[in-house]
């Protein structure tokens, strides 16, 4: 008799707990119906919308904290609770998923193909076609190349050029410290051993800076997410701007792998030889990202290989301190005279970056207006350039400049950039791409103005480029050349597919052996490269490097 | 008074004890045994935002993926390697300290001692890891040190040999946790009767004899206890440390079951492969933790349950 009432109460319990499951399903789906449902009126009623960003760390906002999140909340009433990620992306993208508790919008950064797996996204063609005007006039010609599968688009890259414009201060490549290039009067190197040998001859004539040993050369290949600033050098000195793991022929568009190849033996080797000059830091493989900076700005290092966005924290306070001679310059080294260098990267489009609005987001057409109220020009001046007057000046030909270094610092100094809002707004929206020239002329962002460039040279800046004969640090690279489908890293792969198992793993393998092998006498250098090899050659190479050749093929017939 | 009865009466007396471990009761039901039902996840090529139904069911294809791959059984053995150091060496510096700190007449020099010894408990492992790494860099202190008394002619890559790794990461647990785990046993220390080392002492027994006799054998409940409860936790061999430690040259040695699942499981979106390693490791867990309490019981110690 009391079994029978247990099990009852049991059943009942579970039963309940059931029905509020599925209950919570139906409702959160009814509210997002109703949500379009009233639709249509140009609410500017106060709301706050929650945004989460899968992108490099920064604090916790909420946008109208910010003047130019203030000025866009005046004008539609959206405010935003901006949140980053802290910790590890996979994670959190995991958890996200498992739970189904997903912000309004989503910035994906690197997560992109397991949100869209998990349908976090929701279709955003109706809506567009409803309120996007401008959104239309924008991401119009780029459709193509970020339509999903199922033929729909569901979220915004952050790369829709309008018109194209350079960057005049673009610096990524193979740093070398200032003060070697002027010790030896400026000399004009291009190639790696010119490089290196440059480095040695300097630090033969100086083995210590304040008391501590020269550190010839450094990278950053010790924290676990860091790994291809090792692997991507190889590529970089072959001629080939970033394309990922891969390089692609320029002529048949095959893509072949950067792993074992003749470049990454070439490169690897040439790390072998410097090491056993003494000038590698063995560091390099085991340190992580404060130790790798705060290296960088201690004066001891005379060369390294970073993208500038991994050093700016370095580069910036290396700017303050105010030593020129201690400041680095990037610059284009290949392998060989005759190759010519692809630094900077070819206009492309990256297509698996992107913010979109989730499933669980409360209104779609709020948010969507709030997009397409974004993209107008004027508020694409405001979150790249600010206020007139405030963050930037307009001189008499209708230049954009800056009047003075109050408006320059607004930019530049992380903790007012971040007040003003531009740390906030600049990027991870909806927006026009980096490139783009605005209607009247100017550049898009200050980064891609001359004047601007210019504005804030030193002394040494100024000194450096003349015995180099150019205006601008960009002006030392080559033009890029045209690839229509760059960049390939940003070819998605499927989740659990075997090309992702492939790369897994050879990354793996890399991280494991390419370190040794470079710290190892150059004795064994070739016995070392054929066990790397042999290892490498048990992985199913082929079916990625034909993966990749067919979308890099689809990509350039226009198939994106 | 049949059974049943006799367990409400006693029910109903002790209620208030009753209603008071009931919140801690249901805490563990929701969130120890409802998400058991997670595990389904493991025979299925699970997919996100799909309802149970429309899950493509994939039998053991996913174990069968996990034991077919050389990568898990060296991830398995520095898990267990691991593991193992970090309860052997963690039981013995522990136990050790207590036995030491009690020993000590001077208040304030215990006090202090055990101060500094749990301080690096309460810094994240990032932190600790930082340290650490500062530590052992080819200009840290310890290469500045073996250099300053010619043991190394030239700065040892400490973080870059895959072999020292092991030794490296048990030092820092347990230089990180040494002195929390110490408080239990000082703990326990207390609650001997101060008359059996009175006794001792008139019968003639040294410090060493002391210890020996009477505080080890007053501490072995709480010992067997907690290495039965540790054992339970075998292939629990964290996961911060080693993640932030770890680095592509020591790879072999630094990578743990839960680097594993992290990189393959949710890296890729494969929450099955996750979930079957996940389940993997309850199995061995609940084996070793019945076998240890079983052999407790057989010997008549003290145990679990």
């Amino acid at each position: 008799m009391f079994k029978s009432k247990i099990l009852t109460a049991g059943l009942a319990l579970v039963l309940a707990a059931t029905l509020t499951g599925c209950g919570n399903g139906s409702h959160s789906s009814g509210s997002a119906a109703n949500g379009s449902a009233a639709a249509g009126s140009g609410d500017t009623s106060a709301v706050t919308y929650k945004y989460f960003s899968f992108g490099g760390p920064k604090k916790q906002v909420l946008g109208s904290e910010t003047t130019i999140g203030k000025e866009l909340q005046k004008q539609t009433g959206v405010d935003w609770n901006i949140e980053y990620l802290v910790g590890d992306g996979d994670t959190k993208a995991g958890v996200m998923i498992a739970s189904g508790d997903y912000p309004d919008i989503i910035d994906s950064s690197g997560q992109m193909a397991k949100l869209m797996d998990a349908g976090a996204f929701i279709p955003l063609d109706d809506l567009i076609e409803k309120y996007g005007p401008n959104i239309k006039r924008v991401y119009g010609p780029y459709y193509e190349k970020f339509r999903q599968k199922d033929g729909k688009l569901y979220f915004f890259p952050y790369g829709a050029n309008i018109g194209y414009l350079s960057e005049p201060n673009f610096q990524t490549g193979f740093y070398i410290q200032r003060s070697v290039l002027k010790e030896f009067n400026y000399p004009k190197i291009k190639t790696l051993d010119e490089y290196f040998d440059l480095i040695k001859k300097y630090k033969e004539k100086h083995p210590q800076v304040d008391g501590k040993d020269t550190i010839g050369f450094a990278t950053f290949a010790g924290e676990q997410g860091s790994f291809y600033t090792l692997q991507n050098p190889a590529m970089h000195l072959a001629g080939s701007p970033n394309d990922g793991s891969t390089i692609v022929d320029m002529k048949t568009h095959e893509a072949k792998l950067v792993a074992g190849s003749e470049y990454q033996k070439r490169w690897i080797g040439k790390l072998n030889e410097a090491n056993a000059e003494g000038l590698v830091d063995p560091e390099s493989f085991t340190m992580n990202r404060d130790q790798y900076l705060a290296k960088l700005t201690s004066g001891r290092v005379l060369g390294y290989f970073s993208y500038s966005w991994q050093v700016g924290d370095a580069t910036n306070n290396l700017k303050k301190a105010g030593n020129d001679d201690k400041r680095y310059v990037a610059l284009p080294i290949v392998f060989d005279k005759e190759i010519k260098d692809q630094y900077i990267d070819p206009p492309g489009f990256v297509n698996n970056y992107g913010i979109g609005i989730t499933v669980k987001a409360k209104d779609p057409v709020r948010i969507i207006k709030y997009f397409d109220n974004l993209l107008k020009e004027e508020n694409q001046i405001l979150v790249q350039w600010g206020i007139k007057d405030q963050s930037y000046a307009v001189d008499e030909n209708g230049r954009y400049t800056y009047a003075n270094d109050e408006q320059r610092q607004i930019h530049e100094d992380p903790e007012k950039s971040m007040k003003f809002g531009f740390d906030y707004f600049n990027y991870s929206w909806p927006r026009y791409g980096n490139s783009s020239v605005l209607q009247d002329g100017n550049a898009y962002g200050p980064g891609s103005q001359p004047e601007v460039a210019t504005f804030g040279y030193t002394d040494g800046d100024k000194q450096l480029l003349a015995a180099y004969g150019v205006k601008t640090f960009s002006e030392l690279f080559s033009n890029p050349d045209e690839r229509p489908w760059f960049p390939a890293w940003s070819i998605a792969l499927e989740q659990g597919s075997p090309e992702q198992m492939f790369i897994t793993k050879a990354d793996d393998l890399q991280r494991n052996h390419l370190p040794s092998m470079i710290l190892d006498t150059p004795a064994n250098f070739s016995k070392n490269w054929d066990d790397y090899m042999n290892q490498l050659n048990k992985l199913d190479k082929k079916t990625y490097e034909d993966f990749i050749t067919k979308k890099v093929q689809d990509r350039v017939a226009g198939k994106w | 008074m049949n059974k049943t009865s006799l367990f409400f009466s006693r029910l109903i007396q002790q209620r208030t004890l009753a209603l008071m471990c009931l919140p801690f009761v249901i805490w563990a039901f929701v969130f120890k045994y409802l998400p058991i039902w997670g595990w389904t996840m493991a025979f299925q090529n699970y997919k996100p935002a799909r309802s149970f139904s429309e899950q493509e069911w994939a039998g053991l294809k996913h174990f069968r993926i996990l034991f077919e791959d050389s990568t898990f059984y060296r991830v398995l053995r520095n898990t267990l390697v691991m593991s193992s150091l970090q309860l052997v060496l963690g039981f013995v510096t522990a136990i050790t300290l207590a036995l030491l700190l009690n020993e000590l007449k001077n208040i304030i020099f215990k006090r202090v001692v055990q101060t500094v010894s749990y301080l690096p408990h309460f810094i994240s492992w990032v932190v600790a890891s930082s340290i650490v790494l500062t530590v052992l860099s080819p200009d840290g202190v310890i290469n500045l040190l073996l250099m300053k008394l010619h043991l190394l002619d030239k700065p040892e890559l400490w973080m870059g040999k895959g072999n020292y790794f092991w030794g490296i990461l048990a030092g820092t647990q347990v230089w990180k946790d040494v002195g929390w785990n110490t408080i239990i046993y000082l703990a326990a220390i207390t609650s001997i009767d101060p008359a059996q080392y009175e006794a001792a002492e008139i019968d003639g027994a040294s410090r060493f004899q002391r210890i020996l006799n009477i505080t080890l054998p007053g501490l072995k409940p709480v010992i067997i206890i907690l290495l039965i409860m540790n054992l339970g936790n075998i292939l629990e061999s964290g996961f911060e440390p080693q993640y932030l430690l770890g680095n592509g040259m020591n790879l072999e040695y630094s990578e743990n079951l839960d680097i594993f699942v992290l990189k393959y499981g949710l890296g890729m979106g494969s929450f099955s492969l996750g979930t079957a390693a996940g389940i993997f490791k309850t199995v061995v867990s609940f084996i070793f933790l019945f076998s240890a309490n079983h052999i407790a019981k057989r010997m008549g110690e003290s145990r679990l349950f």
